[in-house]
């Protein structure tokens, strides 16, 4: 039988817009508000957000898979999401130690800073050559220098200034301040246009570096292009949303379930929509649960972990 | 054609064969042999421009590689290599197709004509029957045949593979070297192959590249080859 990706894909698109007015309509209180004021300013920017952040994590995620050709690789694996934290970080608890007049956008700013600090060094480490087991190495040691530097940071800080970085860390789509959701938006799209221009590359890439090459694509600066258009989807989403994990690692694998092909042109809408269903059914997940405030990570967690546990099981021969 | 002349190959700036000399000609089959270490991959990878040459000159239709974009070389050159494919749900189909992309617009679409081209081959090889299915439920056999395939629809003038006998049975491996006579021979297109296999290509190929220990490049007919004694000393056979 053969299957149609168009059909899987669509599904896709109708799930994902189901959960989009669900949350739309619905509420703490049911479905009976009709506060206009509710509807635009609450839920239609943290809907925008979750879209957006979930489908960007989760196309991030696609990327550095296809990149490592390693179906395990995820945004927090190269340490980015790390470096984006730390800037967080010092933004916080250094506010003191930075210009004052930069106010609301020192956030996202070192985030954005952190994380291409990092990006700068995987770069400069591709261009010479550095192994792709190698680079997931410093990826983790990156993420453990900057936990250790940010225990330092917590240690010399007020509690004031530690409890609002623990709860940015914690990560959430509703977090974004209406004020901040226009920047988010059009940095979003650009990143989705970013996105648009990579679909045949990526097709060419995944079948071997070498392969690549021999059909006419310029390997070196591709993965230097790859590695760009990552570090800014991730350093985008981490500013704002803070460090949503699993999201960049488990939707390609459900995307190309769903699917049944590996051509990016189906595969990559797949996966950004799926990441945008995730972040969609975590925010649905927190009304249902709102008397215990649970944290958006904790809720991927308990998804994403067994997701990839079964994984790593069916795969176990080729892995 | 492609001419190379005091050329040498290796990895990574080191040199492991040098003062190497030759030319392909389009429609020309030729075998590559040597024993194992004696640098048939690292030869071939620098004919097909995967490898840069460390130095020497070598040149296709009298243009130097280093001056020819990646993207026209794609349309001259194709490879059938050694390296694994590890791709969740990856057709033949979206496979094959890949080999149309040095010639298809930004997004990858294929064009009538590309479509012209892929039926041609998939008629050619036979592969119709496998056309729809994943390229990870194939045999060894039938991978190397979408392999094949997948180079030929980029419609190249010359064709290298990297040992594409290995891990076949020897029905596949006869089938193998007749498609690669008429890929030579009918579409004039210049292949070179490595191989461990004389017995195999002796009555097929147009000429024998050998390249022996001490990293000389002896070229010569099959017949030449065993009057000169050199595969007693090289292979014991």
């Amino acid at each position: 039988m053969k299957t149609k990706p168009i059909l899987a894909l669509s599904g896709i698109f109708i799930l994902t817009a189901l959960l989009a007015v669900f949350l739309f309509f619905y509420g703490d209180i049911g479905f009976t508000s009709s506060d206009k004021l509710v509807l635009w300013q609450l839920r239609f920017p943290k809907i925008v957000v979750a879209l957006l952040a979930g489908g960007l994590l989760a196309t991030a995620g696609l990327l550095l898979q296809v990149f490592f050709q390693n179906p395990l690789a995820g945004p927090d694996l190269l340490g980015i999401n790390a470096g984006a934290s730390l800037g967080v970080a010092i933004a916080i608890m250094g506010a003191s130690y930075l210009p004052a007049q930069l106010g609301l956008i020192s956030l996202p700013l070192m985030a954005m800073i952190g994380a291409l600090a990092v990006f700068f060094l995987l770069a400069f480490l591709v261009q010479k050559n550095f192994s792709r087991i190698s680079l997931i190495i410093l990826g983790l040691l990156i993420a453990s220098f900057t936990a250790s530097f940010v225990s330092v940071l917590v240690n010399m800080s007020p509690s004031l200034q530690v409890k609002n970085f623990l709860m940015w860390s914690m990560g959430s789509f509703q977090g974004v301040p209406l004020e901040e959701v226009p920047m988010f938006f059009t940095l979003a799209i650009f990143g989705i246009i970013l996105l648009a221009f990579l679909p045949k590359k990526l097709n060419q890439f995944i079948i071997g570096e070498n392969y690549a090459k021999s059909m006419g694509v310029n390997v070196s600066s591709f993965k230097n292009i790859l590695i760009l258009v990552c570090s800014f989807l991730v350093a985008v989403v981490t500013a704002f949303c803070g460090p949503v994990g699993f999201i960049g690692i488990i939707a390609p694998h459900m995307a190309r379930t769903l699917i049944k092909r590996s051509d990016i042109r189906w595969v990559m809408p797949a996966v950004f929509l799926i990441g945008s269903s995730l972040a969609l059914f975590t925010e649905v997940v927190l009304i249902f649960a709102g008397n215990y405030s649970l944290a958006t990570n904790s809720i991927l967690g308990l998804i994403g972990a067994p997701v990839i546990a079964v994984y790593l099981y069916k795969e176990r021969r080729t892995l | 054609m492609i001419q190379f002349s005091n050329l040498a190959v290796g990895f990574n700036g080191k040199v492991h064969l040098s003062n190497l000399n030759g030319v392909i000609e389009e429609g020309k089959l030729i075998a590559l042999m040597g024993i194992n270490g004696a640098g048939k991959s690292c030869l071939l990878k620098t004919l097909t421009g995967l490898n840069p040459a460390i130095s020497g000159d070598i040149n296709i239709n009298s243009q130097a590689f280093n001056e020819i974009s990646a993207l026209e070389m794609a349309k001259a050159i194709a490879v059938v290599l050694t390296d694994k494919i590890h791709v969740d749900f990856l057709k033949v189909e979206e496979l094959i197709s890949l080999g149309r992309s040095p010639h298809t617009n930004f997004w990858g679409d294929l064009e009538k004509t590309d479509n012209q081209v892929l039926g041609d081959i998939v008629d050619l090889l036979k592969i119709d029957s496998i056309y729809d299915r994943f390229f990870s439920d194939l045999s060894d056999g039938q991978k190397q045949k979408v392999l094949l395939a997948r180079a030929l629809v980029q419609n190249p003038k010359f064709l290298f593979l990297d040992e594409p006998t290995t891990f076949l049975d020897i029905p596949s491996k006869i089938e193998l070297m007749k498609i690669l006579k008429i890929i030579s021979r009918d579409k004039k297109v210049g292949v070179l192959f490595s191989t461990h296999d004389f017995e195999l290509v002796k009555n097929i190929v147009d000429s024998i590249w050998l390249l022996d220990s001490e990293g000389c490049l002896h070229k010569k007919s099959p017949d030449e080859m065993i009057q000169s004694g050199l595969l007693t000393t090289n292979f014991n056979i």
